[in-house]
C-alpha cells in the first residue's frame, strides 16, 4: 500500500497525542487517588457515591447529633442525682422528725434544713443549660418553669420533649419537663391516700394502708366518722361513700385499736384512741409536685409537737410525708433509669454509627477509588508505551531516500 | 538530424516538466487536501520514411491529479457525523466536569444545609445555630444560583459557536462558488486546473465540519446543499444563512435560509444535521435544555417542599412560618408569530409530578393541544382548554382568546435553580416549633397518653386560640370538649374513618386513634380513666420546641421528587448519571467515528498523499531523463560537428 509521507507524521502525532492523553489520565487518577473523576468515566458509580456520600454525611451529623443529645442528657442527668441526695436528706430529715424525743426546738432546726432545702430544690428544677435555656421547662425553656407563688411554686413550664435524629431511624428525648420530674409523685401508697382530719382531737393514727381487693377499687373516696359512746365509752366509726349521693353512712362499726379495717378494696389500720367527732379520709392517689409535698411537711414540723394529740397529728403529717417524699424519689429515679438508658442507647449508636461509617467509606471508596496497584502497573505500561513510540516514530521518520541524494 | 534535435528536445521539456510536478510535489506535501499530481506523457507519433516509422519524440499531455471522488465524499460524510459528535462531546464535557465535583457540585451544598439545620434542631432558640442555617440556605442558593449561571453562560456559548459556524458556512459557500467561477474557466482550456479543484474539495470538506452538505457536481461546478436540500451555492451564486432569534425564545438563536427572493425561512433544527451546527443543536435540545429544566426541577422541589413543612411550623416570635425559599414559576413564552391576544400563565401543583420537559401549548382553531417537547408526545388534545393539571402543572387562560396557528411554549422548571432564593433575613423567622402543644395534666389518674401532635397546610392559630381540653367520660366511653364549629374526623390505627359534624358533643374513644379537627391531628392512646383530661394549646413561647425544624431536616431524605421516587440528592445523582452516561457515550461514539476516518483518510491519502521517496524517485529519473536527453544533443552536435568537418 502507498503510504503518504504527511500520513507517517499525522498518525505518529496523533499516536502519540493518544498514549500522552491516557498517561495523563492515569497520572490524574494516581495524584487525586479517584478512579472516577468525571461522571462520564463511571455514570452509574458516579450517581451512586452522591448517594452513599450523603450517607457518610447524615451517618456524620447523626453522631454530632448524638454527642449533643448526649451532652443534654448528661446535664439532665448530674441534676437529677443532685435532686436524688436532696430528697434522701429530706427523708433522712423526716425520719429524725419522728423521733418522739425531739422537741419543737429541734423540730424548728429540721425546718431550717428543709427551707434550705426547697430552695435549693427550687434552684435546681429552674437549672439553665449552656446555652442560657432552662433545662426543665419543656418547650418554653426561655423563661423559669417553676415560679413561687402565693401558693406555693407552680410549674408554667409545658410537657414538651425535644427529639433530636441520633439514628437514620431513631429520634431520642434529649430532655424531661419539669411537671414530669418534680411533679409526676404519686401520693399516698400509690393507689390511694389516707388522712386524718386536722381537727381531730384524739390519738388515732392511720396507717398508709395497702390494696386489699384490687377490683373493688373504684376510685371513690370515704370518710371514716368516729364517735365515742358517752356512757360506755366504746369507740365505732361509720364511713360514707361520698361519691354516694345522698350520703348514706354505713352502720357503726366497733372500733379496735390496730385492727385492720377494710372499706371497697382499701385496707388500713388505725391505733390509738380516736376521740368523738374525729374524722379519717381515704382518697385515691393523686399526683403531687415535691415542692407540696416539702411545703406539707415544713407546715406538719412547724407545728407543736407536745402532747399525745399533737404527737399522733405529727405521726399522721410525717407518715403522708414520707410517703410523698418516697414517691417523689422512685419518680426521679424512674426518670434517672429512662435518661441512663438512652445514655446507654445512644453509646450502642455510637459504635453502630461508626461501624456503618466504616461501611459508607468502603463502599464510597470502591466506587471511586483507583486500585493503587493496578494504576501504577499500567501507568509504568503506558509509559513504555509511549517510550517505544516515540523511540520508533524517531527512527520511522528518519527514513528517507533523500538521505542518500547527496551529492 | 534536425529531427533528432526537436526529439530530444521534447524529452528535454517533459522532464523538466516532470521535474517541475515532482517538486511542485514535494512542496505541497504537507498542505491539507492536496492531492499528488503526475505527468501523462505520450509518445508523438512517428513519421514513415519508407522504411518505417521513425518517432517524433514525446509528448506531455496532461497534468493529471489522483484524486478519488468517492473517498472524498465518503470522508466528508464521515466528517460530519464525527464533527457533530466532537461538538456534542465539547459541550457536554463542561457540564461533566463541573456537576460532580466535589467543591462545586450541588450535593455538597445540600449536604451542608441540612447539617445546619440538624444543628439547629439540637438548640432551636440559638442565634448562633439560627443564623449558620440561613447562612447555609444562602449559599445553598448560590450554588443553585452558579450552577445556573454556568448552564446559562454556555446557553450564550452555543450561540456565540452558531453564530461563527454560520459565517464559516457562508465564507465556505462564497470560497467554493468563485472556485466554480475560476475552474470552469480553466477547465475550458481543455487542462483541469488540479490545484483549485483540491482547494474545491477541501472547502467541500471543511464546510462538511460545520454541518452536512450534499455535493452534485454539473458542468464543472459544485452545486452544494444544506439540511434537507436547501440549496448554499449552486453554480455562481451562493444562497446566504443567517441566524435569527427564536419566535418562541429571543435569547436563542436558529438558523435562517436566505430565499432567493430575498426572505429569510428557519430551517428547523431537526433539518441541520451534522457537523459543529447539528452537534450544537443536538447538545442545546438534549442536553443543556435538559439539565438546566432537571436542575430547576430540584431547586422547585426543595424549596417548594421545604416551604410547606416550614409554613406548619411557628417562628420564635410565635408567628406562623413563612415561605423560606422562593419557587420559580413557570416560563411561559409567546410565539412572536401569535395573531391572537390570550395571555397564558402556568403554575406548578404537584412537584412529585413534575418533568424535565418543557410543553408548547397550541390551537388550531379547533383543538387546544399540550405536546411534551421532550419526547414530542402529545400529553392533551381537546376543543377545550386544558382545565387538569398535566404533569404536575396547571395551565390557564389568564385573559384574551388564543387564535388559530398560535404556540405557546411552557418551561416549568427552566428558571428553578436561577430564582432559588432565600426569602427569610431574620434568623427569628425560621419556623422551629410546632404551633401547637398538648399537655396530659398531672391529675389524670388513668395511663392514657397524648401524642405531641401536629397540623396541617388547613390550620390556623384561631383553632386552638382557646386551649381545647379534652374530658374523658367512662360512662360512654367518649371525649368531650372539642370546638364546636369544626367536624372531628377519627382514623384508627386500621385505617377506618369516622367523621363527627362539628358541634357532635362526645366523640367516642378509640385508643390510638388519630383524632383531627381544624387542622390538627393528635392521638391519645392507653386506658384513660373518667374526668382525665388532655389539653391542645397553642405553643406559646415554645422556643425550645425543635419538632418543626426536625421535621424539616427529616426531609433531606424523605421522597418528595420524581413521583415520590427519590430525595433532593438523587434527583441531583439522577442529573449527573444522564450526563455521565450521555458523555461516555459521545466519547465512544466519537472514538469509533474517528478510526472510520482515520481509515477512510488513510485510503484517501494512500491514492492521493504525496510520497517523498516516491518522489525523491522520479527525481532521479527525470534527472537522468533529461540528462539523457541532453546527451542525444550533445550526439546530434556531434554528429553534426562530423559532417562539418567532412565539408572542410
Amino acid at each position: 500500500m502507498r503510504i503518504s509521507t504527511s500520513m507517517m507524521y499525522d498518525m505518529g502525532v496523533s499516536r502519540l497525542t493518544d498514549l500522552q492523553s491516557s498517561l495523563v489520565k492515569t497520572q490524574q487518577q494516581i495524584s487525586t487517588g479517584k478512579r472516577v473523576l468525571t461522571p462520564s468515566d463511571d455514570p452509574v458509580a458516579a450517581a451512586a457515591a452522591l448517594g452513599v456520600s450523603q450517607a457518610i454525611s447524615m451517618n456524620d451529623q447523626y453522631t454530632v447529633n448524638r454527642n449533643n443529645a448526649k451532652s443534654a442528657l448528661s446535664q439532665e442527668e448530674s441534676n437529677l442525682s443532685s435532686v436524688t441526695t436532696l430528697l434522701q436528706n429530706i427523708k433522712t430529715a423526716v425520719v429524725a422528725a419522728g423521733n418522739a424525743a425531739y422537741d419543737d426546738t429541734q423540730r424548728q432546726d429540721l425546718v431550717t434544713q428543709l427551707r434550705n432545702n426547697y430552695d435549693e430544690l427550687l434552684a435546681i428544677a429552674n437549672t439553665k443549660d449552656a446555652q442560657g435555656n432552662y433545662l426543665f421547662g419543656g418547650y418554653q425553656n426561655g423563661s423559669a418553669p417553676f415560679v413561687q407563688t402565693a401558693s406555693g411554686v407552680s410549674y408554667v413550664g409545658d410537657q414538651g420533649q425535644r427529639l433530636l435524629q441520633v439514628g437514620a431511624a431513631r429520634q431520642m428525648a434529649v430532655n424531661d419537663s419539669g411537671s414530669s420530674v418534680f411533679e409526676n409523685n404519686v401520693t399516698g401508697n400509690g393507689r390511694f391516700v389516707t388522712a386524718a382530719a386536722a381537727g381531730n382531737t384524739g390519738t388515732g393514727i392511720i396507717s398508709a394502708g395497702s390494696v386489699a381487693d384490687p377490683s373493688q377499687l373504684n376510685g371513690q373516696t370515704y370518710t371514716l366518722d368516729f364517735s365515742v359512746d358517752a356512757t360506755t365509752g366504746a369507740i365505732s366509726y361509720t364511713y360514707t361513700d361520698s361519691s354516694v349521693v345522698p350520703l348514706t353512712p354505713s352502720a357503726p362499726q366497733p372500733f379496735v385499736d390496730g385492727q385492720s379495717i377494710t372499706i371497697g378494696g382499701t385496707q388500713f389500720a388505725i391505733s390509738g384512741t380516736p376521740a368523738d367527732g374525729d374524722q379519717f379520709t381515704v382518697t385515691p392517689s393523686t399526683k403531687q409536685s415535691v415542692f407540696d409535698t416539702l411545703d406539707d411537711l415544713i407546715t406538719t414540723l412547724s407545728q407543736p409537737g407536745s402532747g399525745s394529740v399533737n404527737q399522733a397529728k405529727l405521726a399522721n403529717g410525717l407518715s403522708a410525708a414520707s410517703l410523698n417524699i418516697d414517691s417523689a424519689l422512685n419518680n426521679v429515679s424512674a426518670v434517672r433509669a429512662s435518661v441512663g438508658s438512652r445514655l446507654a442507647e445512644l453509646d450502642d449508636l455510637d459504635s453502630a454509627g461508626s461501624d456503618l461509617g466504616i461501611q459508607y467509606t468502603q463502599t464510597l471508596s470502591d466506587l471511586q477509588d483507583i486500585d493503587a496497584t493496578e494504576a501504577y502497573s499500567s501507568l509504568t505500561q503506558q509509559q513504555y508505551t509511549l517510550q517505544a513510540a516515540q523511540q520508533s516514530f524517531i527512527t520511522i521518520s528518519g527514513l528517507t531516500l533523500f538521505n542518500y541524494l547527496d551529492t | 538530424m534536425a529531427n533528432i534535435l526537436s526529439i530530444a528536445q521534447s524529452g528535454l521539456v517533459a522532464a523538466q516538466a516532470g521535474l517541475a510536478t515532482t517538486s511542485h510535489n514535494i512542496s505541497n506535501q504537507g498542505v491539507t487536501g492536496y492531492s499528488r499530481q503526475q505527468i501523462i506523457q505520450s509518445s508523438v507519433a512517428g513519421q514513415n520514411e519508407g522504411f518505417g516509422f521513425i518517432g517524433n519524440g514525446t509528448n506531455v499531455d496532461t497534468i493529471k491529479r489522483t484524486y478519488d471522488a468517492f473517498l472524498g465524499t465518503q470522508a466528508s460524510a464521515v466528517q460530519s457525523t464525527k464533527s457533530q459528535l466532537d461538538s456534542y462531546y465539547a459541550q457536554i464535557n463542561q457540564i461533566n466536569n463541573m456537576i460532580a465535583d466535589t467543591s462545586s457540585g450541588l450535593s455538597p451544598s445540600i449536604q451542608d444545609f441540612f447539617t445546619a439545620v440538624q444543628d439547629l434542631v439540637s438548640d432551636p432558640s440559638g442565634a448562633a445555630s439560627r443564623q449558620a442555617t440561613l447562612s447555609a440556605a444562602q449559599s445553598l442558593a448560590s450554588r443553585f444560583q452558579e450552577l445556573d449561571a454556568q448552564l446559562d453562560t454556555m446557553q450564550d456559548g452555543v450561540n456565540q459557536q452558531i453564530q461563527g459556524s454560520v459565517t464559516n458556512i457562508n465564507s465556505y459557500a462564497q470560497q467554493i462558488a468563485q472556485l466554480n467561477n475560476s475552474i470552469v474557466k480553466s477547465q475550458s482550456t481543455g487542462q483541469p486546473p488540479n490545484d483549485l479543484l483540491d482547494q474545491r474539495d477541501q472547502l467541500v470538506a471543511e464546510l462538511s465540519k460545520e454541518s452536512k452538505v450534499t455535493v452534485v457536481e454539473q458542468d464543472g461546478n459544485y452545486n452544494v446543499f444544506i439540511g434537507n436540500g436547501q440549496p448554499l451555492v449552486v453554480g455562481t451564486t451562493t444562497y446566504n444563512l443567517q441566524t435569527v432569534a427564536s419566535s418562541s425564545d429571543i435569547s436563542r438563536l436558529e438558523v435562517g435560509y436566505t430565499n432567493a427572493n430575498g426572505s429569510v425561512v428557519t430551517l428547523p433544527e431537526a433539518m441541520l444535521t451534522g457537523g459543529t451546527l447539528g452537534g450544537l443543536f443536538e447538545f442545546r435540545s438534549q442536553t443543556l435544555d435538559a439539565t438546566q429544566n432537571s436542575l430547576g426541577r430540584v431547586a422547585i422541589g426543595l424549596a417548594s417542599t421545604f416551604n410547606a413543612q416550614h409554613k406548619l411550623g411557628v417562628d420564635l416570635n410565635g408567628a406562623a412560618g413563612g415561605d423560606f425559599f422562593n419557587v420559580a414559576a413557570p416560563k411561559v413564552t409567546e410565539d412572536a408569530k401569535n395573531t391572537g391576544d390570550a395571555v397564558i400563565s402556568a403554575s406548578i401543583t404537584d412537584v412529585s409530578a413534575l418533568t424535565a420537559s418543557d410543553y408548547r401549548l397550541s390551537y388550531d382553531g379547533t383543538n387546544y393541544t399540550v405536546t411534551r417537547l421532550s419526547d414530542n408526545t402529545s400529553v392533551y388534545s381537546d376543543t377545550t382548554f386544558p382545565s387538569a393539571a398535566i404533569d404536575g402543572v396547571q395551565f390557564s387562560q389568564t385573559s384574551g382568546t388564543m387564535a388559530a396557528g398560535d404556540k405557546f411554549v411552557i418551561r416549568p422548571t427552566v428558571d428553578g435553580a436561577a430564582d432559588f432564593n432565600v426569602l427569610i433575613t431574620n434568623t427569628n423567622a425560621i419556623a422551629a416549633a410546632a404551633p401547637i402543644r398538648t399537655t396530659a395534666p398531672t391529675a389524670n389518674t388513668g395511663n392514657a397518653s397524648i401524642s405531641t401532635g401536629t397540623v396541617d397546610s388547613s390550620f390556623t392559630a384561631a383553632t386552638v386560640a382557646t386551649p381545647v381540653t379534652l374530658t374523658y367520660d367512662a360512662t360512654t366511653d367518649t371525649f368531650s370538649g372539642f370546638p364546636a364549629a369544626l367536624d372531628v374526623t377519627v382514623t384508627a390505627s386500621d385505617g377506618t374513618t369516622a367523621t363527627y359534624p362539628a358541634g357532635t358533643a362526645a366523640i367516642p374513644y378509640t385508643a390510638g386513634a388519630t383524632i383531627a379537627f381544624g387542622g390538627v391531628q393528635v392521638q391519645i392512646s392507653g386506658t384513660p380513666q373518667n374526668g382525665d383530661q388532655f389539653v391542645i394549646a397553642s405553643n406559646t413561647n415554645g422556643t425550645g420546641d425543635n419538632r418543626n425544624i426536625l421535621a424539616l431536616g427529616s426531609l433531606q431524605t424523605a421522597k418528595t421528587l420524581l413521583g415520590g421516587t427519590t430525595d433532593y440528592n438523587g434527583a441531583y445523582s439522577q442529573i449527573v448519571n444522564t450526563i455521565g452516561n450521555k458523555t461516555r457515550e459521545l466519547q465512544v461514539n466519537s472514538d469509533a467515528q474517528d478510526k472510520l476516518l482515520t481509515s477512510i483518510q488513510t485510503a484517501q491519502q494512500s491514492e492521493s498523499g504525496v510520497n517523498l521517496d516516491e518522489e525523491a524517485t522520479n527525481l532521479i529519473r527525470y534527472q537522468q531523463a533529461y540528462q539523457a536527453s541532453a546527451k542525444v544533443m550533445q550526439v546530434v552536435s556531434d554528429l553534426f560537428d562530423t559532417l562539418i568537418s567532412i565539408a572542410h
